[in-house]
């Protein structure tokens, strides 16, 4: 056996620079949690401060491929180490907390499939929750701590995958640390991928699969077997823990397929063909015979996709305005960053011409190749989706699938650029630094709203203990003094009736709770539809944020009453026969519409 | 499993682990040794079964291994689901155990002769120098600092405090004498005196307390049955006014007293 000896390059240093990176956005968060300003340039500076010296040090031909595969996880770590700077210690993401509840649910009753009144598609899906359970159960951790752990292994082995498959697909160290490095660009990575989310365990898996499916093809045919079986295993959990990611695999297995037969013209291993049709068997079995409901969650938002493109091309609907304005305590998104964000976008379609040159050029036999051209062209196909308002989310999310695609396409298109102006290789290494970076930074601001990006107050410390915002009271409370009985609230509250609430609880519009917790006046069909859902208590909230599940959680600040729903919204509840008022906090009233014994 | 030395490391990290996991009070301790359990070694254990003949590299079998224990976790508490007992810290530890051994034990029989690990031809060291790893603890201590700075609550001068009030039929224990609770939680920012005035059915009078509450601290009140002439249910009507607007009732609630159990 022979025994080398390697030096950690610049890994220390960029380490400390990581380390420096979390720090400040820690600081910025803090500032922001105790409502001294919103210090966004410190954030910022934080996230440059993590992500700037591993591109530039990735750019450079020095370094090992060791150094760099420990340097894209690092990244992955620390930009995920963001969003828990951001949180910590609550969910505050409005699928968090119905994933989270799913989580207690399994703790509680022991067994999967318990329902959850918000998304009952969710528990259907349950790989999620029962890995998280697995730590819940073993070391009495709380579904956040275990919920982040499990998310936290998940980016990390989603990183390092990435890295090994364009480490297979393009044959170079350098290429795969700076495609894997891009895709933390994407605009989902930073908040919207690292939740606490089906999707955020299924994407890593999808990873493996195409990592395990790149090495299975670069191995003799004896060989082909065994990287069959973290094929299969991962296909499996995939399907058990998220349903449009299993779709996804499915499209993927498809593509690779064609294209494997496109450039060899053979059906025979490792076209995968056989796991694109064992996916997509097992995928439809668990959609029609474990989650069928999964249908009617799907099915409104996909044909409101449809639907809305087409009335936005055909001028019946206005397209949907980007940077929309959210929390008026923070303002609309400032003049700069929308820039910064165009520029991300400019940079990323510069780029795409001359990486496509260059993967058609080296790699047009490779079938992995062609499919991540094509996922790159797809990628900017979706961007004009953001212009449909129902079509947002549909294009957004199918952008964290497609920008895999687009990464491998761009670390060649840096390549090219390092060629090029090859005279001059530290300011050429600086300047593409800067462009990833501004990528990085620009899509972030894309893909996650500018008065979201840092923490608010949701528990404060005063005269040394502390006090909770209230809709926390509000869910606190319940938790500890109503024993049975369903709920019905706004988005926001209904989530924290979840957790820490642990209630049954409806909100939205399916069935109509929304329209009836936002109507001034009780409308003849309001109480027949509460008392068919068996909604006993009501939860009249007059914030507007209150129907805003990323918004309506935290204190209210400035001692502002302005813009409340209009009074009725409560008072008309105190008209019903027998109804007790059991609660109020100022803003938050509960109704017990069985109050009378 | 003998002559592998690395497969029988794992069996017996996994069953080390697996017996101190659940049984550690402090739940830090508890991960340290839960995460191995659940998070490497299932993963290490089939990837090294799966790979016995045709070992990997290094960087591919550990992200196997970190990949595959997802996967195990996602699909164990399905399996589990099924058998008796249901998901829970022993059925769990057993689970996880009996994969770990299971893989291990298929890898030293697979593999055609005795190996150091699967991925291991090469033996690397990793070789730092003092300002390197001067440089990496102060990586970890700057991580460390960001996450304290986190998970320390704060102050925030501009969060609108407020109190809650609330009036309950009495708790289950209670529930035989019949009556109701009110409560007053605050979570104001400095301490606040209350008056509560609470009115019960037609019956004469007020009763009336008055209290000062610290942030983050609940008063509780319990008020006996009251039988109405009529024999109908007797409603109680409770109003909160703080000490430095007297007049203006700040929180209201209502309801009615339950009636005693026979």
């Amino acid at each position: 056996m022979s025994h080398s000896r390697f030096g950690p390059g610049n890994l220390p240093a960029i380490a400390l620079a990581t380390g420096a990176g979390l720090l400040l956005c820690a600081v910025a968060n803090t500032l922001a949690r105790s409502t001294d300003g919103y210090p966004m340039v410190l954030y910022w500076l934080g996230v440059l401060l993590i992500a700037a010296p591993i591109f530039y040090r990735l750019t450079a031909s020095a370094a090992t491929p060791a150094e760099r595969l420990a340097l894209v996880c690092l990244l992955g770590l620390a930009l995920f180490g963001v969003k828990v700077l951001r949180d910590a210690p609550l969910f505050t993401f409005s699928d968090e907390l119905v994933h989270a509840f799913n989580a207690n649910q399994i703790g509680d009753h022991h067994h999967l499939f318990e329902a959850n009144s918000i998304l009952k598609a969710t528990p259907y899906y349950p790989g999620l929750e029962g890995a998280t359970s697995s730590l819940m159960a073993i070391t009495g951790l709380s579904s956040y701590s275990a919920g982040m752990i499990v998310v936290g292994f998940a980016r990390l082995t989603m990183i390092g995958a990435l890295y090994l498959l364009f480490l297979r697909v393009g044959g170079s160290a350098r290429v795969a640390g700076l495609a894997a490095a891009i895709y933390t660009c994407n605009f989902n990575f930073l908040f919207w991928g690292a939740q606490y989310s089906y999707e955020s365990l299924a994407l890593p898996l999808l990873v493996i699969i195409m990592m395990a499916l790149a090495e299975r093809e670069a191995v003799r045919r004896e060989a082909l077997r065994a990287w069959a079986v973290p094929v299969v295993v991962a296909i499996t959990a995939v399907l058990v823990t998220h349903h449009l990611t299993s779709y996804a695999t499915v499209g993927i297995l498809l593509a690779l397929s064609l294209a494997y037969w496109y450039v060899k013209r053979s059906w025979q291993p490792p076209n995968p063909w056989r796991f694109a049709i064992f996916a997509g068997v097992l995928a439809a079995a668990w959609l029609l015979i474990v989650a069928s409901s999964t249908i009617g969650y799907l099915s409104p938002v996909l044909s409101g996709a449809v639907k809305a493109i087409f009335h936005t091309l055909s001028g019946e609907a206005p397209p949907r305005q980007l940077f929309q304005k959210g929390n008026p305590a923070v303002g609309a998104t400032p003049f700069a960053a929308r820039a910064v964000a165009v520029l991300a976008i400019a940079v990323l379609l510069a780029g795409l011409p001359f990486g496509l040159r260059e993967v058609w050029r080296r790699h047009r036999k490779q079938p992995f190749a062609l499919v991540f051209g094509l996922a790159a062209l797809a990628f900017f196909a979706t961007l004009a989706l953001r212009l449909a308002p129902a079509a947002w989310e549909t294009g957004n999310r199918a952008g964290e699938f497609l920008f895999v695609g687009l990464a491998f396409v761009l670390a060649y298109a840096v390549l090219a650029a390092m060629r090029r102006w090859s005279s001059r290789p530290r300011l050429t290494r600086a300047l593409l630094t800067a462009a990833i970076s501004l990528a990085l930074i620009g899509d972030a601001i894309s893909g996650w709203p500018w008065d979201a990006q840092l923490a608010r107050p949701l528990k404060v410390s005063a005269s040394g203990k502390t006090i909770v915002s209230p809709p926390l009271a509000m869910a606190e409370w319940a938790a500890h003094d109503i024993a049975k009985g369903r709920f019905a609230a706004p988005t926001a509250d209904a989530n924290l009736l979840l957790v820490p609430g642990n209630k049954a609880v409806l909100a939205g519009p399916y069935p109509d709770v929304e329209d009836i917790l936002e109507d001034p006046q009780l409308g003849g069909w309001q109480l027949p539809l509460l008392r068919r859902h068996k909604l006993r208590y009501v939860v009249s909230d007059r914030r507007p944020a209150s129907s805003d599940g990323l918004r309506g959680y935290y204190f209210s600040t400035g001692g502002s009453t302005e813009g409340r729903l209009p009074r009725g919204v409560t008072a008309k509840f105190e008209t019903v026969p027998g109804a007790a008022r059991v609660y109020s906090n100022g803003p938050i009233t509960v109704f017990d519409l069985k109050g009378r014994p | 499993m003998r002559g592998h030395r690395d497969l029988r490391i794992a069996a017996a990290l996994a069953l080390v682990c697996a017996l101190l996991a659940p049984l550690l009070p402090v739940e830090a301790l508890s991960l340290l040794f839960a995460l191995p359990l659940a998070c490497f070694l299932p993963g290490y254990a089939l990837a090294a079964a799966t790979f016995a003949r045709r070992p990997i590299e290094r960087p591919q079998l550990l992200l196997l291994s970190l990949g595959l224990s997802l996967c195990v976790l996602a699909l164990g508490a399905l399996l589990l689901n099924y058998l008796p007992g249901g998901i829970g810290p022993v059925s769990w530890a057993v689970l996880l155990v009996l994969v770990v051994l299971n893989g291990c034990r298929v890898a030293a029989l697979r593999r055609p002769n005795a190996r150091a690990g699967a991925g291991a031809a090469t033996k690397s060291s990793l070789r730092l120098s003092g300002t390197a790893a001067g440089l990496l603890i102060g990586a970890l201590l700057c991580t460390t600092a960001a996450l304290a700075l986190t998970f320390t609550t704060t102050s925030a001068k501009h969060a609108d405090g407020f109190t809650a009030l609330w009036l309950l039929p009495p708790t289950p224990r209670d529930a035989p004498q019949g009556g109701a609770r009110i409560g007053v939680n605050s979570e104001e920012q400095k301490p606040v005196s209350y008056r509560l005035q609470v009115r019960v059915g037609d019956r004469p009078g007020e009763n009336v307390r008055r209290f000062s509450l610290d942030p983050g601290e609940t008063r509780v009140l319990k008020l006996g049955p009251s039988a109405s002439a009529s024999g109908e249910a007797v409603a109680v009507r409770a109003l909160l006014f703080r000490g430095e607007k007297p007049a203006n009732a700040y929180r209201r609630v209502s309801g009615w007293l339950a009636e005693p159990s026979p």
